[in-house]
């Protein structure tokens, strides 16, 4: 073993040199390089989460709106069947009242042509007993306005006594 | 045993495989680094990218494993040279050796230089009365087998720990010299020393012993028939495991750094 100090001296000049070299020239860029690149990966992965998270907040609003829609549709759908109860039961109503009406309106015909044919009866008759009592007792009772009121009276009597 | 090409030059001794090896070393680090670098790319990055990204990151989850990583993240560039220059290192001696060999003072020059290493040797063999003095010479080698140059690197390491905890940790630092009591004061101070030494010696310490081992296994190779016949598996053997103790040991040598920097800059965590 020979230790020669002068070659430790020369080894921490080279030594040194190719630090500084080696510093200069390829370990600053490297450096620099790799903390870019620890840096575009950071990023992406940022990215990532934030679509990650975007992702699901849309999903989570698809949801929401799928249900939306669902619910409306279960509305329109009860509203219409209510709607449309509610209207056949108006048209059973109207055509109820219409039947109503049509009956009623039919006894009321039915009543004025009987007042009517009573009327005509009732005039007929006088007119025929005036007739009647007339041949029977010669022509003394005249077919004037008197007598004829008379009549109709003694009619209206009888009529209103049947 | 090889001896290593040491010149004198301006009363400086200067070991030129080491210098030729350092130079070595440091190119092909960076060579690799800057072709690593070359088209960088943050979405689509080559394959020698990625590798380089791979080194770097196991030597992060090392700093995070001994320190907080925001404390640690300075000294990230500086582990990540240190593991690639000591790899690098510790394989170049597996690949080949030059080896020149000297019988006489006068050839043993280069540069126009006195190789003075091989001088003394085939001086002190000639004195202990050798007919043929014989030095041999290593210039290609592991520059982690030489001990000056694992120094080298503990010592960066040892400066690097006890500026920051004097600078950055001053009370904590200086109050850990005297703990548990005033009287472990020397202790405390030889286990910082020994630290350094430690740190030095274990890289050197197996790199050579790697590289003598093939020494001897090449040597059996040169002897015998049988010798050589016999090398071939052993030097295989011997090879790959040279690659896993040099990758080892550049690992180990950068978990110790960073854990003796933690030691020093995370102290007062250890005191509640």
């Amino acid at each position: 073993m020979n230790f020669v100090w002068e070659s430790t001296v020369i080894t921490l000049i080279a030594f040194l040199i190719l630090y500084w070299l080696l510093s200069k020239y390829a370990f600053g860029p490297l450096f620099s390089i790799m903390e870019k690149r620890r840096e575009l990966v950071r990023q992406q992965l940022d990215e990532a989460k934030a679509t990650r998270e975007q992702a699901t907040a849309y999903v989570e609003e698809q949801k929401q709106a799928l249900q939306q829609a669902r619910q409306d549709a279960y509305d329109i759908i009860e509203q219409s069947k209510q709607t449309s109860s509610k209207q056949a039961a108006q048209i059973v109503e109207l055509a109820k009242n219409e039947a109503t009406r049509l009956k009623e309106d039919a006894v009321r015909e039915i009543q004025n042509e009987k007042n009517n044919a009573v009327e005509q009866l009732r005039s007929e008759v006088g007119v025929a007993s005036v007739k009647i009592a007339s041949k029977l007792i010669g022509k003394e009772v005249k077919e004037d306005s008197v007598q004829g009121e008379l009549v109709d009276q003694y009619l209206k009597e009888v009529g209103g006594r049947s | 045993m090889h001896e290593s090409p040491i010149i004198k030059l301006g009363g400086l001794r200067i070991d030129l495989s080491v210098v030729l090896m350092l130079v070595v070393t440091c190119a092909i680090v960076f060579i690799l680094a800057k072709l690593a670098t070359r088209k960088l790319s943050v979405e689509n990055p080559s394959k020698i990218q990625n590798f380089m990204e791979w080194v770097i990151e196991f030597v992060q989850a090392q700093i995070s494993s001994a320190m907080d990583f925001k404390k640690g993240k300075p000294f990230l560039a500086l582990g990540v040279t240190m593991i690639m220059f000591i790899f690098v290192g510790n394989m170049l001696g597996l690949i080949f050796g030059v080896v020149t060999e000297y019988d006489n003072k006068d050839a043993a020059t280069v540069f126009g230089q006195p190789i003075v290493s091989v001088t003394e040797k085939l001086d002190t063999l000639h004195a202990k009365g050798e007919a043929h003095p014989h030095a041999e010479v290593a210039w290609w080698k592991s520059p982690t087998a030489d001990i000056g140059v694992t120094m080298g690197l503990a010592l960066l390491v040892f400066v690097i720990v006890h500026y920051l905890g004097a600078v950055k940790n001053t009370k904590a630092y200086f109050k850990h010299y005297f703990q548990p009591y005033p009287v472990f004061f020397p202790i405390n101070l030889i286990e910082q020393f020994s630290k350094l030494l430690t740190h030095g010696i274990r890289l050197y310490a197996n790199i050579f012993a790697g590289e003598v081992l093939i020494g001897v296994i090449m040597g059996l190779a040169s002897s015998s028939v049988v010798g050589a016949v016999l090398s071939v598996p052993l030097l295989m053997a011997w090879q790959g495991f040279s690659i896993f103790i040099g990758a080892i040991q550049a690992f180990i040598f950068v978990v110790l750094m960073m854990v003796y920097i933690s030691q020093t800059v995370d102290m007062h965590h250890e005191e509640h």
